[in-house]
């Protein structure tokens, strides 16, 4: 029997199960929500099964069709990809959880098939070792993101989802380009052999160029965040917490991949670094001031996003000179973000079913009436803030130590800063959840699957503090920042 | 507006330019991947070169690409409705040219299905030929019966990803890598993925083009 288990496919179960999924929600729509937990269930005990088979193996490698790069296309796994399988997982299972509960049957039916062919999209691409299968798996993402973005149909959601569709197919166009001129100049789409084959030139520049462009406007990094705040405000809470999660995250990995294995070690040392670190500054301060002058808690959150995503990008500069650590703080940051941000906008999907609107100014003692819901957004706030002991902190402990070491003040400032400012918008939400409102509002009952899956994503972002050494020992499988960490 | 206009013009003409002088100094003939698609042909099942792209060397991507198809129409579905505009009666022209044009769009659909194994044609041409013909069909004011909107509909709509899938699944079963055919086998294999394709990617540009859901009975 365990011969068997562990002769599975895991990997593909990953990306053919939630196609299927997703295709029998839409054939049977009258059993979609339980068709749909069973899938996203099935994915994380898959994701369990990968993990297991890299542990004992190595990495995870399929030719698909038998060919093998660069006639076909490679599928590939080592720890970078496991633990973003693996977020997505956990914040797919909570968010399918809370889910269940919180669609009603017309909204579920369309809820469900996108949800999962999301779920698809995403686990392709973090398996995916070939830019251009990578672009195929940006479209199918980005475009169940933007149709889930617009699931209630209302004025907002439509103008947000709109300017979301824009720009995402702009940003994939670009990526497109980019995939293009380098097939063109390289002779190959596969990751690994265009990093033994590029050299530095126009060809790359402009690729880098193009690529960097329409993924940084996928990741919404300031000042290409334009459509992150509506288009994540006014979606629904759980698809929102899907964007904000997991969608963001995964251009940016796109991103990270690249820079690891193409563009980094060309182009490391030219400035590029430098201007997205600038960039990934200037997203934390105006993204935190942006949230702080929030009136309404999705917004609030949403900008908080913009502010975090940020930080991600404070490692390029760093790590010329740290090296691994700088990857290892971005890899932390991300994944504790998803896990906290899910959480968050969980918890506003909660206000705003019992409370009926997300003014911030009305939340009127929601601790003493809602008190998982509320700690759920204390725990989450923890890790968003970067206070010890949880996820954030210790990927934002990894960065202010790099910056000091090195001497970057400007950045242990923006850091400094940053974290400040972040305190100051959750304590402005904590703060209200204690005092009674001016106004008080009828008030509707939350079921309690919904507040569970809030905290219980909340406590993952805390517990991750405690377990750094284990998980950054598992993300080092196969050595995924090798290339450019040890650049002399 | 204006001053938007004097800051993009130049934005645009920078891009421009450095895009034409990154593709200018492209190699002249670099050596892609034509040769190794040539000297695989003949285990390919299929003699058109990008048949055998499409559907074997990548067709894990082409598998996706059928997801993306059906996502984009599931996206317009849950936009929800626009209220159904009732057309005027199609004029004679147009009723005639319907009659007479889309029986030989059907038949030309299944021309470019089969042409696709040696030469041009294949699953996207024959499905936009057919989506053709549903287009022309739904301007002269046709549409499907009630009892065939919700399950026969959804059925065809899923067949093309549906069959990829399954065929996913059976290369696992007989102990190959994912969508590994039998060379024996190869060219039915892709006709037969290509067929449900063809339905799939038909339908689905028809029912984009009507933009939005078909009612089923007794939903509203």
């Amino acid at each position: 029997m365990g011969a068997e288990v562990s002769d599975i496919p895991w990997g593909l179960v990953l990306i053919l199960l939630p196609l299927m999924g997703g295709m029998a929600c839409f054939l049977w729509p009258r059993v979609t929500t339980m068709l749909g937990l069973v899938t996203v269930f099935g994915v994380a005990l898959s994701v369990a099964g990968l993990g297991w088979q890299i542990l004992e193996n190595g990495v995870y490698r399929h030719a698909v069709g038998g060919w093998g790069a660069p006639l076909g296309i490679d599928l590939y796994a080592d720890g970078l990809s496991l633990l973003m399988l693996t977020a997505t997982a956990l914040v797919g299972l909570g968010v399918s959880v809370y889910s269940a509960a919180y669609f009603r049957r017309e909204d579920a039916t369309r809820f469900w098939p996108l949800w999962l062919f999301l779920l698809a999209g995403l686990n392709a691409l973090f398996l995916s070792a070939d830019i251009f299968n990578l672009y195929v798996t940006l479209e199918l993402m980005g475009l169940a993101a933007v149709a889930l973005a617009a699931l209630t149909g209302g004025k907002d959601a439509l103008g947000g989802a709109m300017r979301y569709l824009l720009a995402a197919l702009l940003g994939s166009l670009a990526y497109l380009l980019g995939v293009a001129l380098l097939y063109h100049g390289f002779g190959t789409v596969d990751i690994t052999l265009l990093g033994q084959r590029v050299e530095s030139g126009p060809v790359l520049w402009a690729a880098l160029g193009l690529m960097g462009a329409g993924l940084l406007l996928k990741t919404a990094v300031f000042p290409l965040h334009f459509w992150l705040p509506p288009a994540h405000a006014s979606a629904p809470a759980p698809v929102s917490a899907l964007l904000s999660a997991l969608v963001v995250k995964a251009s940016f990995y796109i991103l990270l991949r690249l820079w690891l294995s193409i563009f980094g070690p060309l182009v490391g040392e030219e400035g590029v670094d430098t201007l997205l670190g600038l960039l990934g500054a200037t997203a934390v301060l105006w993204g935190s001031v942006q949230a702080l002058r929030q009136t309404r808690l999705k917004l609030l959150i949403a900008y908080s996003t913009v502010a975090q995503i940020g930080y991600l990008f404070l490692a390029f500069p760093l790590a010329a000179a740290a090296g691994v650590t700088a990857w290892h703080a971005v890899i932390y940051l991300a994944f504790s973000h998803a896990l906290a941000k899910a959480a968050m906008f969980l918890v506003a999907g909660n206000l705003l079913r019992f409370g009926g609107h997300d003014r911030i100014a009305d939340l009127d003692r929601v601790v003493q009436r809602l008190p998982l819901t509320t700690g759920a957004f204390a725990l989450a706030g923890v890790s968003i803030m970067g206070l010890p002991p949880s996820g954030g902190f210790i990927g934002k402990w990894l960065l202010l130590e790099m910056a000091l070491a090195q001497g970057r003040w400007d950045l242990v400032v923006v850091m400094i800063l940053g974290g400040l400012l972040a305190a100051g918008y959750i304590f402005k939400v904590l703060g209200r959840a204690f005092t009674q409102a001016e106004v008080t509002h009828k008030s509707r009952a939350v079921p309690a699957c919904m507040e569970w899956a809030a905290l219980l994503l909340a406590i993952g972002a805390v517990l991750l503090g405690f377990l750094a050494v284990p998980v950054l020992s598992v993300v080092g499988i196969g050595d995924p920042f090798g290339v450019s960490g040890v650049r002399p | 507006m204006d001053r938007n206009r004097w800051l993009v013009l130049p934005l645009i003409l920078a891009l421009a330019v450095g895009l034409g002088y990154a593709v200018l100094s492209l190699p002249e003939r670099t050596d892609g991947l034509q040769k190794m698609v040539a000297d695989k042909m003949e285990v390919s099942g299929v003699s058109n070169p990008v048949t055998a792209v499409l559907l074997n060397f990548r067709g894990y991507d082409t598998l996706l690409e059928m997801v993306v198809l059906l996502l984009a129409l599931l996206g317009v579905w849950s936009l929800g409705g626009a209220a159904l505009h009732r057309e005027a009666a199609p004029g004679p022209v147009l009723d005639t040219l319907a009659r007479l044009l889309v029986p030989v769009l059907i038949l030309v659909a299944a021309y470019l299905l089969w042409v696709g194994a040696h030469a041009p044609g294949g699953a996207f041409q024959a499905g936009s030929v057919l989506g053709a013909a549903g287009v022309l069909l739904l301007l002269v004011g046709w549409r499907l019966r009630p009892g065939l909107t919700a399950w026969p509909l959804r059925l065809i709509l899923v067949a093309g990803p549906g069959a990829f899938v399954i065929m996913a699944i059976f290369t696992l079963l007989i102990e190959r890598q994912l969508l590994e055919y039998p060379p024996a086998q190869a060219g039915a294999l892709i006709l037969l993925l290509e067929t449900a394709a063809t339905l799939s990617i038909g339908v689905t540009l028809a029912a984009l083009f009507l933009g939005e859901r078909p009612q089923d009975k007794g939903s509203k």
